[in-house]
């Protein structure tokens, strides 16, 4: 075959690809390290100077620091409740001789598959209306949010468990039931520590997509719960002329992404088609 | 004993059900109610009154969401399909040995992690004119004047851009999974046997990634269906209702009136195309294979 | 109840759950179609509703 000249054709073709996958994200960062008087002059690809002013003004704004603690404190919070529910309710549907088991795994995914472009209305209605104690409702309050945020982040937390749950064989719960642990023990005690590593990529996972999430957050929170993707729109639609700060913010809602990535890269396939793939 | 312990499995699942059905099924139960009344909170009468199907009879005549919908079907063809052929030849070219493919992977990953709404902002510096460079490098070689927020075709096409960019890495990794896995044995005999390339693709090689290729494309569908955050990003909308997709329209047009009863009705469409769609996939995908289990 | 397999006209294999799925996707179509073609030239949606029921019930109980 073509074996000697075709390698260096696809090297090419895949760093011809990796630049326009890079690209654009590079262009982001040119941006946010530019000054507002570069950027009217004409487009430079290369950074000349690094002008920090960008970041220190998202830094020092109040504002945007509250929309950052929030964003922080609703994707931990909402990842640790999905992963723990989740394995609770994945060990359940998988160890468990429930009626109707599978429905229920696919009535879960159903969740998932919603768009969340529906859901903001009456969301919306039933946070303002029907979900509330006296005075204390639900919107705009970061509870509110990790709540909300399970509705597309529990099925993916079941399912991204079930191979894990799967993988474990039932005769080691049977045994230690047998020994006469009780039935959290075996849980806690045989399970947990057998699943640490489906648990981790699932928390990641979970974590990375309530951090990403703009479109509920936007809708269900006025001030008080605001998270750093709402504080990018606004920041466009506010003042249109603030590009360097817009890219300057993309920048920091993207790092934690970058870190996620470079720790479950070989999973994020798998993870993206509910386990039908196997990256 | 065994009554107990399915007992303590529905435990283990109460606090999952309880939640999805608050914040899942009760929703969508609320929003089909709701749909069937005229209700403003701001109008001369802001009680709910119960009015049939007036919600729906207005809606399907409702220009505006109408244009929106055949923006979205238009927006989903042209997405998953560029995503579907390109990701296939990528897959493709991917199968060849050649030094770094793991980095090369690697980068390819990197677009499916980032959030929506910040992939909408990265294109949005690319090609807004006077800051994004492609307008610039256009107007330059080729004299061609690229603006979004005026040209709706601009607009529209970069947004399939935008998405083919966010998302055809997913299709391009799991046609590697797949091809990856594929015996080489039937390929072989197919050579021996004269087959042309086209009809090894045909025969063989479509067949045997059909699962994988079958789920990517329904995982796709719905996901495309609902892009909302990088649009409003990029475009908001516009120019018009250019790319004022079905997520965009409820978000700009329906969610800020309070015209609630008939924003229900939106919703509800909306869900219901959307749940024929995961239909189809559950039959076509996951209902045959649990079966044979 | 639900594991009740027969072969019906459907081209799947469904239990009732499915087919009644299948019989209200249909009634939503019909009745979104009717309202916007069929209403104005005077047919009430009513119509659409008792074929969809009839044909509903055959699905279920057929299909």
């Amino acid at each position: 075959m073509r074996s000697r000249k075709t390698p260096w054709l696809s090297v090419a073709l895949w760093s011809l690809l990796s630049f326009v996958t890079l690209f654009p994200i590079y262009w982001m960062f040119v941006i946010s390290m530019k000054a507002p008087v570069e950027l009217f002059s004409t487009p430079d690809i290369l950074l000349r100077s690094l002008d920090w002013s960008n970041y220190v003004e998202v830094l020092e704004s109040p504002t945007l620091r509250g929309y950052m603690v929030n964003s922080l404190v609703i994707s931990s919070g909402n990842a640790v409740l999905v992963t723990a529910l989740g394995f609770l309710a994945c060990y359940a549907l998988t160890r468990y001789d429930l009626p109707g088991k599978e429905s229920i795994f696919f009535w879960t995914i159903t969740n998932r598959m919603a768009p969340p472009a529906v859901f903001l209305l009456p969301l919306f209605l039933l946070l303002t209306q029907v979900y509330r104690i006296g005075d204390f409702s639900l919107l705009d309050t970061r509870i509110g949010m990790i709540l909300v945020y399970c509705t597309f982040n529990l099925p993916f937390a079941i399912w991204t468990l079930r191979p894990t749950l799967d993988a474990i064989p039932k005769e080691l719960d049977e045994a230690a039931l047998v020994d006469g642990a009780s039935a959290w023990r075996v849980i806690w005690d045989v399970i947990l520590p057998l699943a640490r590593p489906g648990l981790a990529v699932t928390l990641i996972l979970t974590w990375v997509f309530a951090w990403n999430e703009y479109l509920l957050a936007a809708t269900l929170t006025n001030f008080t719960a605001r998270t750093l993707t709402t504080g990018l729109s606004e920041y466009v639609t506010t003042t249109g002329t603030a590009w360097g700060i817009m890219a300057a913010i993309s920048v920091f809602t993207l790092i934690p992404a970058l870190i996620v990535f470079s720790l479950v890269q070989r999973h994020i396939v798998t993870g993206l088609t509910f386990g039908a793939v196997k990256g | 004993m065994r009554l107990k312990r399915t007992g303590f499995g529905w435990l283990l699942l109460s606090p999952t059900l309880l939640l999805l059905g608050l914040f899942g099924v009760f929703p969508f139960l609320y929003v089909v109610w709701v749909s069937f009344h005229e209700w403003n909170p701001f109008a001369a009468n802001p009680e709910k009154v119960f009015n049939w199907a007036n919600n729906y009879r207005a809606l399907v005549f409702d220009r505006g969401f109408l244009a929106s919908l055949g923006v979205t079907l238009a927006f989903v063809f042209f997405a998953v399909s560029s995503q579907v052929i390109l990701g296939y030849l990528l897959a493709q070219a991917f199968m060849r040995d050649f030094p770094g493919k793991a980095f090369f992977r690697t980068i390819h990953t990197l677009p499916l992690i980032m959030a929506p709404i910040i992939v909408g902002s990265v294109w949005k510096l690319m090609t807004t004119p006077s800051i994004g460079i492609i307008p610039y490098l256009l107007r330059n070689t080729v004299g061609f004047d690229l603006n979004i927020g005026t040209s709706a075709l601009a607009a529209f096409v970069i947004t399939v851009i935008m998405d083919v960019w966010h998302w055809t890495p997913l299709v391009t990794l799991s046609l590697i999974a797949a091809l990856v896995s594929l015996p080489p044995d039937p390929f072989e005999q197919a050579q021996i046997d004269g087959a042309d390339r086209w009809q090894i693709f045909r025969h063989i090689t479509l067949p045997m990634i059909a699962p994988a290729l079958i789920a990517t494309v329904f995982i796709r569908l719905m996901d495309a269906m609902r892009t909302v955050d990088e649009v409003l990003m990029l475009t908001g909308g516009g120019p018009g209702s250019a790319t004022r997709f079905l997520g965009v329209h409820i978000f700009k047009e329906v969610f800020p009136r309070t015209n609630y009863g008939y924003g229900s009705a939106v919703s509800v469409i909306v869900l219901y195309l959307t749940i024929v769609v995961c239909w189809l996939l559950y039959v076509g995908l996951i209902a045959p294979r649990t079966t044979r289990r | 109840m639900s594991e009740e397999r027969k072969p019906g006209f459907l081209p799947i294999e469904t239990n009732w759950f499915d087919r009644l799925f299948i019989a209200v996707v249909l009634w939503v179509a019909l009745s979104l179609f009717w309202l916007r073609f069929l209403e104005p030239l005077g047919l009430s949606v009513w119509i659409a509703a008792a074929i969809s029921v009839v044909l509903g019930v055959w699905i279920v109980r057929r299909g």
